[in-house]
């Protein structure tokens, strides 16, 4: 299970690395820009120390065999589902959500981590014979998968992250071959969901969502975060203020700019032609991401790139199109660029997972 | 789709398809998203860069202080000194509620004028309302000390007016006050500027205001100052060289301390107004803080109306002092001499009317000289009859009285001289025998009376009575300057003139103005006791008390007229109060330098 052969190295994609790479570095450098002139340059050399942790994450997914992974995925599942529990009872609770576990000098947040352990569990569930063909059945599996995680998430609260394994089951769900149309009555129904669903979110979720319909509903409230954004994204136009004049990020009118919001720190810093590069690299992780979908060998490859491409597209468009307005604020950071342990962690991992279908692709 | 370990055939695989798809769908999100970042940036990019300046750079205006009023001596009328304002910065109150009450109680300041004063605010809310001017040191520190609790509340530095004594010349120099809605309509004013409302602060104002300056100062999202990128020099308003002579101004107020009425000085030569007092005045200095609706309404419906400045705004019957045009048409057109005389027992009949004299038993056989000099009314009696009511009328147009002096200040009067009536009925003589005495329908303001005088005093020339000599930039450049102008001329015969005077000089040195009478100072002067229409009897020897009168009478410098409302006899009360202007004038050459207060 441990076996490693040298001659997988020899199919290491390093466009996807590149571009990872690329994606790391501007992170590191819009990181470093907007605590250079404070004291709290610990930021920086923290999330150094999770790059490392990421990079060894990283190494370690890709030079294990994703069969034996998504073999073993109940048993994360499982574990996941444990930790998510454990942060009812030993989690540390920042701005009123409970979604962090400290484990020595860091914290982790387990909805993070437990992104990966859903896509080798929808993975696994999918390659299930019991699952076969995928039809009304797999449908019900999958959703039994989705439910747990999904209602404790939501409780933290942690509404993004929650959102987030949709899109990947729905492209597990697609890879796998689900007849598009049971996929669109799956869809209508949850439309139709959607007045009860209301009700269930929380006051500040719901204006969230009608702030995002109208921003200037509450120019000094919850769209704040919005009009702030769009106001750094929009100043730094076509080539940026460069990192001294990044005035809406290094003066703090933009909230969650390290984490969240990093996204808008960038923009105004490098303006359009900065976001094209970042996108471009984000571009060719997903394409390449789906390249080694498309080429490997069996299903239970391609679903399991296909879940990590899905995760790493879903976390940076949702992110990007809620920086920029397009979507409602629902608070996910941008994979490898966003300041957070957890989730730079994950995207490793997910990377790793790709390197590891990549690698094994001939094999 | 079966799961397949081992080899896959290669085959058409309707997964890779699906994963293709994939691709395609979200490399067109990412499309979606750099649209989105195109609008931003490139089409919205300038806008927001501007909404991102606004973010980060708050405009602090700073005060103009407004220009300094100068007597002619060059003595300060009104200066200013730092005050403290206290501001609201509308975008920085997190909680407003918490804030203004906090503010409430800590400064005493009632909760819905704080909340008024935001409220009605729609503008920029960065720019700092100005709540409450004229906060003490106290206040001040109370507000500083508890800085931390109280976001976006400020203590601005503000100059602000300082007056010598609160009432000093307060309706020559009139009040300044934060423009009000209908000033603010007009749209040259901003929300609390501090704006001339009356007097010579309201004429001048578009000089004395200045230009306000202004910092814009880089701040971060707290409201914290980061760095000052630009400081704009307030420019101070203009200097103003008033005619006013300070000395006999605080004398001319000293004298009139607890009577009501009016004072006018004027340099019969050129006209200037060297001082003019009307009372009972207003406190200047209530207007300069934040003043109170109470105070406000308790100015405006205080009955003795302190707010009316009774030297250009006040008619008022000349009484005695209008025998001087009477005299003078009567000269003039020869149908008096100074010959003529009659025989005064103290009463005049005319009809079925008696109109008496003010002297009981009369002044026996009296002169025209005599009838100046003792105010004699039977002699003016029987010569506004021979002289005609138009030719008096028309003499005393041309004395000024009927229409403005054309003085600078907002309101003035015009005073009344009555239309031309033809006939011989006797209710008609009456008129005409009233108004030879002043009295009945003729008024007169003060400024009529003392330009009249000064006529008298000159030879025949009117001045528009003249308050401002110049007014001067900082720089020394002169942006408005009145050289004085003459808007009127009466042409009499120089002895005709000259008997005038003499009879002036003899009313104070013999006559009813002795009260005046200064040893060593020619004085030439007339009193006036105009009695008020006596609805009770309470009433009566509530007449007005005027005295009007010039000097040195050989060089004529200073007119003074004087008029004291329900004073009694002018030559009792009013005359006294000139005596002790001329007095202030001849003998007191030091003024009381410097401002206090």
């Amino acid at each position: 299970m441990f076996y490693f052969d040298r001659r997988l190295l020899a199919n290491v994609d390093w466009l996807l690395l590149a571009a990872a790479a690329g994606v790391l570095a501007l992170g590191g450098l819009t990181l470093g820009s907007l605590t250079m002139t404070r004291a709290g340059s610990g930021l920086v050399l923290r999330q150094l120390l999770w790059d490392g942790i990421g990079v060894g994450a990283l190494i370690a997914v890709a030079s294990l065999d994703y069969r034996n992974l998504v073999r073993a995925a109940p048993a994360f599942y499982l574990a996941g589902l444990l930790a998510l529990l454990a942060v009812f009872a030993l989690g540390r609770s920042v701005s009123g959500a409970r979604r962090w576990i400290p484990v020595g000098p860091l914290t982790v947040q387990p909805s993070e981590l437990f992104k990966f352990a859903f896509v080798l569990m929808v993975v696994w569930v999918l390659t299930w014979r019991w699952a076969q063909p995928v039809g009304t059945a797999t449908l019900g599996l999958a959703a039994a998968v989705l439910l747990p995680p999904f209602v404790l998430i939501v409780k933290q609260p942690d509404l993004g992250t929650a959102l987030v394994l949709v899109p990947v089951l729905v492209l597990l769900l697609v890879g796998a071959g689900i007849r598009l149309r049971l996929l669109g009555g799956v869809a209508a129904a949850g439309l139709s969901a959607m007045p009860v669903i209301w009700f269930a979110l929380k006051e500040y979720q719901r204006e969230r969502l009608l702030v995002y319909l109208d921003p200037f509903r509450d120019p000094l409230g919850t769209a704040y975060n919005v009009i702030q954004a769009k106001i750094a994204i929009g100043s730094g136009q076509f080539l940026g203020k460069g990192i001294a004049g990044a005035t809406q990020s290094r003066l703090a009118f933009l909230p969650e700019r390290h984490t969240d919001f990093i996204f808008a720190v960038f923009a105004e810093m490098w303006g359009f032609v900065g976001c094209l590069v970042l996108i471009l690299c984000y571009a060719v992780i997903v394409t390449r991401g789906f390249g080694i979908a498309a080429t490997a060998r069996e299903p239970l490859g391609r679903l399991a790139a296909v879940g990590a491409t899905a995760l790493l597209a879903a976390e940076t468009l949702i992110n990007l199109g809620m920086v920029t307005g397009l979507l409602p604020i629902v608070g996910i950071p941008l994979p490898m660029m966003s300041y957070g342990g957890s989730s730079l962690v994950v995207s490793m991992m997910a990377l790793g997972l790709l390197l590891s279908v990549r690698m094994r692709q001939f094999a | 789709m079966a799961v397949s370990r081992g080899p896959v055939p290669p085959r058409r695989d309707p997964g890779k398809q699906r994963v293709l798809g994939m691709t395609v769908g979200v490399l067109a999100a990412f499309l979606v998203v750099i649209g989105q970042l195109w609008y931003l940036q490139v089409l919205e990019g300038a806008r927001l860069q501007e909404l991102s300046d606004k973010n980060r750079i708050r405009i602090r205006p700073v005060a103009a202080p407004r220009g300094v009023l100068f007597d002619r001596n060059g003595l300060p009328l009104v200066d200013n000194r730092p005050a403290f304002t206290l501001s609201l910065i509308p975008r920085e109150i997190d909680d407003r509620v918490r804030v203004l009450r906090r503010v409430s109680v800590l400064l005493k300041i009632p909760y819905a004028e704080l909340d008024d004063a935001l409220g009605r605010v729609p503008g920029d809310p960065l720019m700092p309302v100005r709540v409450r001017r004229g906060l003490t040191l106290e206040e001040v520190a109370k507000v500083e000390e508890w800085k931390l609790e109280l976001p976006g509340v400020i203590v601005e530095v503000e100059p602000q007016r300082m007056y010598p004594t609160s009432r000093f010349a307060a309706h020559l120099l009139g009040y300044v006050r934060e423009a009000n809605e209908e000033q603010l309509r007009q749209g040259r004013y901003r929300r609390g500027d501090m704006v001339g409302q009356s007097g010579l602060e309201r004429l001048l104002d578009q000089y004395l205001r200045g230009t306000d300056g202004g910092e814009r100062i880089e701040v971060d999202a707290l409201g914290r100052p980061i760095r000052l990128i630009q400081h704009t020099e307030p420019v101070p308003g203009a200097q103003v060289v008033t005619t006013i002579d300070r000395r006999i101004q605080e004398a001319a107020e000293r004298a009139m301390e607890g009577h009501a009425g009016a004072v006018v000085v004027l340099d019969p030569r050129d006209g200037d107004v060297l001082a003019m007092v009307s009372t009972p005045a207003f406190a200047l200095d209530q207007f300069t803080g934040t003043i109170d609706r109470d105070a406000w309404v308790q100015l405006i419906r205080n009955p003795a109306h302190p707010m009316l400045n009774r030297t250009v705004q006040s008619q008022y019957a000349p009484g005695s002092v209008f025998k001087i045009i009477v005299a003078a048409a009567g000269l003039q057109e020869t149908t008096l001499t100074p010959m003529d005389h009659i025989f005064c027992d103290g009463q005049f009949h005319l009809g079925n009317r008696t109109f008496g004299d003010w002297k009981e038993g009369g002044h026996g056989t009296v002169n025209l000289h005599h009838a100046i000099v003792e105010s004699c009314n039977v002699y003016f009696y029987q010569a506004g009859l021979r002289i005609g009511m138009d030719t008096i009328a028309r003499y005393a147009r041309a004395f000024g009285f009927g229409t403005s002096t054309g003085i600078d200040l907002p309101g003035e009067k015009p005073g009344f001289i009555p239309a031309s009536r033809r006939g011989r009925r006797p209710s008609f003589l009456g008129d005409t025998a009233n108004m030879a005495i002043g009295q009945g329908a003729v008024l007169a303001t003060p400024i009529q009376v003392a330009r009249m005088m000064a006529a008298v005093a000159n030879g025949g020339v009117f001045f528009k009575p003249r308050l401002v000599q110049r007014v001067l930039r900082a720089d020394g450049r002169v942006l408005y300057s009145d050289p004085g102008r003459v808007n009127g001329h009466v042409e009499l015969s120089p002895m005709v003139w000259a008997f005038l005077r003499q009879s002036l000089l003899d009313v104070v040195n013999e006559g009813t103005g002795v009260a005046a009478h200064i040893p060593g100072i020619e004085i030439a002067g007339k009193t006036g006791t105009a009695q008020l229409v006596a609805n009770s009897r309470a009433d009566r020897g509530q007449d007005n008390a005027w005295f009007a009168a010039f000097a040195p009478a050989n060089d004529p410098q200073y007119v003074v007229v004087v008029m004291i409302e329900h004073g009694g006899k002018g030559g009792e009360v009013a005359a006294p109060i000139a005596r002790a202007i001329y007095d202030a004038i001849f003998f007191e050459k030091v003024a009381s330098v410097g401002l206090s207060g």
